[in-house]
Parts: C-alpha cells; structure tokens; sequence
C-alpha cells in the first residue's frame, strides 16, 4: 500500500498504532520464498496478548526461505475506511496485501472470534469457502485450541493444525515450500501437507447425516486421507524454540508484560476445563532455561513485569526454587515478578511478602463451585479450609482486593451450591474484618465474578445440556439476592446471551459454518465483546437455516451418539472422558495425575507421558 | 544527577500517542541500563517527565524529556546508549545536564515553531489567512467544565505561507498553547480533515534563551 493511501486511512481511525507495526524487535524480511500472513482475529491488544501467536511467529520467522508477518481484525472503524477507499487489509509489517501472502493462518482462541475471520478474508478479496477458492488464492489455514473440535469452520479452511505449532509450523513450511518449487496445485499441496502428523484437510472429508438431521459421522472422500488426525505434541518443551525477542508494543495491551511459560499441560483434571485435557501431557521447563528465558527477554525489551504463565503456575515442580530466584535477580531492576493462579501455600509465604514488595496486584482465585459436593463434581481440589487460610495470609501480608471466580449452570448444580458461592463470599469478607484493623489495610474489595458453565469438546462434560438463557438469568438473580448484604463484595456477571452461542458453536457441526457466516453477513462482529454483540444477527442467522440452536447448546447427548470432532484425537481417550463422567456424577475426586497416573491416554500413548 | 534531552519523533512513529512515549523511554532507558531514579512512596516509579505532548499524527523535532538518574554518568554516553535501543523512529538529538534547582521543562518554555504542509491548499489560502487572522478565532474548546468558546488569535504570533507550506510561530506555555487542529479548522472549515495537512514541530522556545532557543518576536 502507498503512504499517502496509508495516511488517509490512518488519519480516519482510532489508535492508528494498531496497524502501523514498526514495534521493536518486530521482523521484517524484505522477500522470502513462503510468505505467512498470521493473523489474530481479534484487536491489535489482544491478538498481541496472546503468548503462543507469538511464539509462532518467532518460529516461523526462524524458517529460512520464510517470512511471517502479522494481522489482527480490523477494528470497525478501519474496516469501514478500508471499505470506502476500497483499499485491501495489509499487514503491519510491510503493508502487503493478504492476498499477496502465500499461506493465511488464523490463531483460534475462542469461538466468539470466528466471524472476524471473514472481515479479514473479504477485505482481502479471499472467498470464504475453501471450494470457492482459486488456485491463485492463498492457503487459508488455522490452528489453536478451537481446533480440537474444527467442524464449524471446517468449510472455511484449507487445512487446520492440531497442538503446538513449534515443530509442526516449520514442517507445515517446508513441505509447502517443495510443492511450490515444484509447482504442485493446490489438492497434490494438500495431500502433501496432510502427511504430517497434526494436519487435518477438511476437504478429504464429507459429513453424514441422518434422515432426522442427526450427524452420523465425517466420511473420507479421498482415499490417501487418514481415518483420525493425530494432535501433534511436542515432546521436549525445554528444547522448544519460545518467544525470543518479544515485540514490544507501542500501544499498551492487554498482557503488556513479559510470559515466561512454565510448563504446558495440567495435572488436576477439572472436568468442566478443556484447557486441562487437550494440553495433556504436562511438560515442563527446567528452571535455569526459565532463568535464561527471563533475563534475556528483560534485556531485550526493558519491561519491568515478568509473568510466570502456565495454566496452573502454582504447581510448577521447582516452583519454590524457582520463585526466590527470580526475584532475587530482578528486584535490582525494580522488575516485578506476578504469578498468576496463585496457590499459596505455607512456603510461599515469604515469596508472596516480596512479590508484593516490587508491586501490588490483586489476588484471584478460582473455586468455580460454591460447595464441596459440586467441587468434587468438576473435580476442582479446593477445600473451603484451603480458600480461607489463602485469603487470610494474604490479608495479612497487606491485600484487600480478591477476587472469586465461579461457574453457574455446571453438571448437577442445585439452589444449595448457588447459596454456597454467598456462603464463601460471606466468609472471606469475615476473615478479612477478624484481623484486627492495625493488621490489615483497610477496606475489603471482593469481587465475585459467575460466568456460565459451557460444555466444550474433550471434557468429561461434553455430552452435557447447558443451562437455558432463562435459567441462568434466574441462577444470577438468585444470586445476587443471597450476596446482599456482605460487606465489600460487589458481584460481576455477564449477560447469557454470548456463552449460549459459544456452546453452540463450540460443539457444532459443519452446518454451523452456514450460520457463521450469515450471522456476519447480518453484521456480527467481535462477538465476545460486550459492546459489538448483536443478538439479532444471531438469531436471524440461524432462521435462515432453519437451525435450532438448543439441539446443540441444550440438550444432552447420549455417549454413544457420534461426535462432529470424532476424527479428531487429542490423546485423551473417549473412554477416559466417560469414566470421568461417571465419576462427576458420583462425586467422586480424581487425584492431580502428579501423585499417580490415572491414564487417561489408555495404552495407546504410553510413552507421551513421562510425569 | 537530572538529564534534559531534546529528542526527534518522526515519520514512522507519528501514531505513537505521548502515553505510549512515557512507557516506550522508561522501557528504552532499562534495555540501555540507564540507572534511574526512582520517587519513594507506595508506588515507585522513575522520576521522567516531558515538556509538553505532541498531538498523535505529528511529527518533530523538539520533543524535550526530563529524567532523574540515581548516579552520574556522562551525557554523551546515556545519548549513545539510549540511541543505541530506541526503536526507529525516536532519536536523542541533544542532552544537558542540569542542576537540580534547574525549573521544570514546562515552566521555561515560552513557544512553539511548526511547519505545516497542506494537501491540495485551496488557491485562495493566503488572503483566507489573512481575513482570519484579522479579528478574533473564535473556537469551541474542551475544557475541563465542558465545552467553550474562547479567542485562539491571541495566541498564534506570526506565520509565513506560500505554496501549501505555512510556518506557525505559537504560544506554547504552562498556562495554554495554540492548538493547530483548531486554527486549521477554522481556516480549512469544511475542506479540513486529518489528512489534509501535516503538522510538524521545529522548535520549542524559552524566554530567556537558556536550553532552549530565545523566543524570536518573529518568524525569520
Ligand atoms: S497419562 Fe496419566 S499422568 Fe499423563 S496426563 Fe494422563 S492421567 Fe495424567
């Protein structure tokens, strides 16, 4: 794009810093043989926030006869200056074309950011579908936890990738780069491609269904295609490539610090979590890799946070040396260290005085259930004992803001478990107001949060009904009644409407894609933003397919009943899931599979594990 | 030991917003290991400060930091070394160090010199100045209790244009300045957008001609 085109759309935005680039440590290749456009569907500050776009960058950047450079969805206003001028979306990089790219990757974090895909596509001039694409097209391609159940957006992509990208990226580019060299079209490109573990072409595929519109299952249709796409896994995280120089934005975002990833996977086992089976299984960073990881992004960025990232940092093997370690090496620097998911046990004690000391951030814990008969439901291993010695030390090291996250609508919840969550409330607020006042700041800000429960793929839960919208609007209700009256608690909660269609999307089929479409072809847009949500165009989107969204989101599935991501094998085995729904419903605990395999892999996978 | 530095913004960082400047120089400054000071109290933080913000979209020559470092260290080393990580886009033009009792950036500067280009000026721009500049702009103007109406002429000192590039010689103090987005709109009306002129700084002036340039009476 010229400058002075540039400049006119610039000019027309706010915060023109999100399409600019030019941040330090950003790569800028001049030409490459493979050119990658990577793109968050999402603004600029969160597609940035996101740890492992970035990580994929880093790689792909790293392949030699490649260039990868970033795109994020056009915020409203540049989508609208973009279409006036009748100018294309350009990466911020070098503001080439997407078109002009030879493969388009999508990170999927979550359902709610599946019609951004299409405001980037069409401001390319891409089609949709990936039957309507050209030769001259570019690869359209996507990978990230969402495609552990692909089917929804399965129409729209060439090829998707399933687990960590740091290995099966450069692979992916490689072969692309052979078939270019010798010329290959598009499907000889594809057959290629989908000899490498974790590549999924969901062309090779057709789905069936049955005459009462039930999905029977997804059909190959050509004959070099595997029956189940394996999840790529790498194996040896340690010697894994990671972030490198992280780019340093100019504009501030929403993760606006330095992660240094612990370890991958989780060992606890909530049911309800899918983050916590499709990551499984836990590998570890050794400590003096971390060590190096952080000094050196400190040196090449100048930030003055580090993050200590994991799904579950607190259970982190070394954690203990790990923690004094680095405070030590940054409180010089006046470097804050912060841990999110803390579980503050009595060694950390200490540590937590000191992390506090470089900076004051707030305390987040997560019991998601308000009894113990659901905590032991979903698996989650917090007693009331546990929540109330936590919050107790930390009010006594100088915090007064906490905040509770909970679930409504889980598996087997009744009005008990809705007035154990004001229970908790109620007794944190009294151990924050029993410590003697010349002990303790002074006032309380506890914040209860209650999201609603969606059932996702690869979860233990995956065959149960949500909660209608009625029913949750009820639940929070109810809710907000029971907490009346504790002192210092404000309670947050969101309306029903967008976790009702994650659940129908989340567990979709190919049919879902249609609706997809028409819901932005009807104006949906940044969907997971309170703000952009249109109903409407929801609800008129699935009228013109005739498609009831309860026959995905509210009802339960019979374990027996074939599944839209049944060719998908995330390790995990159905028979595991199973089993560990029975459990659920027994309330039976399952132990954190650090203390004992629990095998949740079968025989299969075996040598995946090595906790 | 406390460092003033005149600094350049230019073309490719003209979107960088002057929040993102504080953030990117305290970033800058702990990459080149320079060794900050920091304010006491709950919530340290370095102790930097800016004379005053450019608009986003600007460019410059004239941007002036203030920054308190907690040992001594030689000017033209902490140029090189903060040159030396800035992103592209920021230089350090020039570095004094002043004494402590030295007043705030702020408190000195007297105003400001800007070359402004216009794309496609209207041909009859150098009498609609003229005709402007001969009785009151008024303008409406955010303030802190709302918007209001107030008289910019005061505040804009001299001027030179010819060929769709104009010199604008401006108040710029601690009590006000001369807001260039709003003298063009009143001059442009209608044809005025963002993207129909250029604004870039060339100067910031004291009065007394101590670190800064000497306020001229004139535009030369
Ligand atoms: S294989 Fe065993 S130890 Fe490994 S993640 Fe599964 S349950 Fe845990």
């Amino acid at each position: 794009m010229n400058s002075a085109c540039l400049d006119a759309l610039l000019s027309q935005v706010e915060k023109p810093a999100r399409y600019t680039g030019g941040e330090l440590n950003s790569i800028i290749k001049e030409d490459a043989f493979v050119k990658v456009a990577l793109c968050f569907p999402d603004v600029y500050e969160i597609g940035m926030s996101h740890l492992g776009t970035r990580i994929l960058y880093n790689v792909m950047n790293a392949c030699e006869d490649a260039l990868c450079e970033r795109v994020y969805a056009p915020w409203p206003d540049m989508e609208n200056a973009l279409k006036q001028a009748g100018e294309p979306l350009f990466s911020l990089e070098t503001k080439r074309p997407i078109a002009s790219f030879d493969i388009v990757a999508f990170s999927l974090l979550y359902e709610m950011c599946y019609t951004n895909i299409f405001t980037v596509l069409e401001l390319s001039g891409i089609p949709f579908y990936a039957k309507d694409r050209r030769e001259s097209d570019p690869l359209v391609i996507c990978g990230g936890p969402c495609a552990c159940n692909p089917e929804p957006i399965a129409p729209f992509m060439d090829v998707v990738l399933l687990g960590d990208g740091e290995e099966m990226n450069p692979e992916l580019l490689r072969v692309f780069a052979a078939c270019k060299r010798n010329g290959c079209d598009k499907r000889d490109t594809l057959l290629a491609l989908s000899k490498i573990e974790g590549v999924y072409i969901p062309s090779f595929y057709a789905p069936q269904y049955a005459e009462n519109g039930d999905f029977i299952r997804l059909q190959s249709v050509e004959p070099q295609a595997p029956d189940r796409i394996l999840r790529r896994v790498v194996r040896d995280l340690d010697a894994a490539p990671y972030i490198g120089k992280p780019i340093v934005p100019y504009l501030s975002i929403v993760h606006d610090r330095i992660a240094v990833e612990l370890f991958r996977g989780c060992t606890r086992g909530c049911r309800f979590c899918q983050a916590g089976f499709i990551y499984r299984p836990v590998r570890e960073r050794k400590r003096e890799t971390l060590m190096q990881q952080a000094k050196d992004m400190v040196a090449c960025t100048g930030y003055d946070e580090i993050s200590l990232l994991s799904l579950s940092s607190g259970d982190y093997s070394d954690l203990h040396a790990l923690v004094p370690e680095i405070l030590d090496e940054f409180a010089p620097q006046r470097v804050s260290v912060s841990l999110p998911s803390l579980r503050i046990d009595s060694l950390l004690k200490n540590d937590l005085e000191r992390m506090q000391a470089v900076r004051k951030a707030g305390l987040t814990l997560a019991p998601e259930a308000g009894t113990q008969r659901l905590r032991d439901v979903i698996n989650k291993g917090v007693t009331e004992e546990d929540l109330i010695r936590s919050v107790t030390d930390a009010f006594e090291a100088g915090w007064n803001g906490v905040k509770l996250y909970f679930m409504i609508g889980l598996p087997t919840e009744t009005e008990e478990d809705l007035l154990g969550i004001a229970d908790l409330a109620r007794k944190v607020s009294q151990a924050f107001y029993s410590i003697p006042k010349d002990r303790r700041e002074k006032g309380l800000r506890l914040s209860v949060s209650a999201s609603s429960f969606v059932p996702k793929p690869w979860t233990p839960f995956q065959w149960e009904p949500q909660d209608t919208k009625e029913s949750i609007i009820k639940k929070q209700q109810f809710l907000r009644n029971a907490l009346k009256g504790i002192r210092g608690v404000e309670f947050a909660y969101h309306a029903p409407n967008i976790s009702v269609l994650e659940a129908v999307v989340a567990r979709g089929d190919r049919r879902i894609a249609d609706v997809l479409l028409q819901a932005y072809r009807n104006g949906a847009r940044f969907d997971s933003w309170d703000e952009h949500f249109k109903l409407k165009a929801w609800e008129d989107a699935f009228a013109a397919y005739d498609i009831d969204p309860a026959y995905y989101a509210n009802r339960r599935r019979d374990t027996e009943e074939p599944l839209p991501w049944d060719h998908i094998d995330m390790l995990v085995s159905k028979a595991y899931l199973k089993r560990e729904r029975e459990n659920a419903y027994a309330a039976t605990v399952t132990r954190d599979c650090r203390k004992g395999c629990n095998g949740c892999m079968g025989e299969r996978y075996a040598d995946y594990c090595k906790i | 030991m406390r460092i003033i530095a005149r600094f350049e913004k230019t073309e490719s960082v003209r979107f960088v917003s002057h929040l993102d400047i504080q953030r990117l120089f305290q970033r800058a400054f702990r990459r080149a290991q320079i060794p900050l000071a920091y304010s006491q109290g709950f919530n340290p933080h370095p102790i930097l400060s800016f004379a005053t913000a450019l608009s986003v979209g600007y460019t410059s020559e004239a941007e002036w930091l203030d920054v308190k470092l907690a040992s001594d260290m030689d000017k033209d080393d902490f140029a090189r070394r903060v040159n030396g990580t800035l992103p592209e886009g920021f230089r350090i033009i020039e570095v004094f160090s002043v004494d402590e009792r030295f007043p705030s950036l702020s408190a000195i500067m007297a105003a400001a010199d800007y070359t402004l280009q216009v794309f496609d000026p209207p041909a009859d721009l150098a009498p609609r100045i003229e005709t402007l500049l001969s009785a009151p702009i008024m303008v409406e103007k955010r303030t802190k209790g709302g918007m209001r109406t107030v008289d910019i002429r005061p505040m804009l000192y001299d001027y030179r244009y010819s060929n769709g590039f104009m010199r604008i010689l401006g108040c710029l103090d601690a009590k006000g300045s001369l807001n260039i987005d709003l003298f063009m709109g009143a001059l442009l009306k209608q044809d005025a957008s963002a993207a129909s002129y250029r604004v870039h700084r060339n100067r910031i002036f004291s009065n007394d001609g101590v670190l800064m340039p000497k306020m001229p009476e004139r535009l030369s």
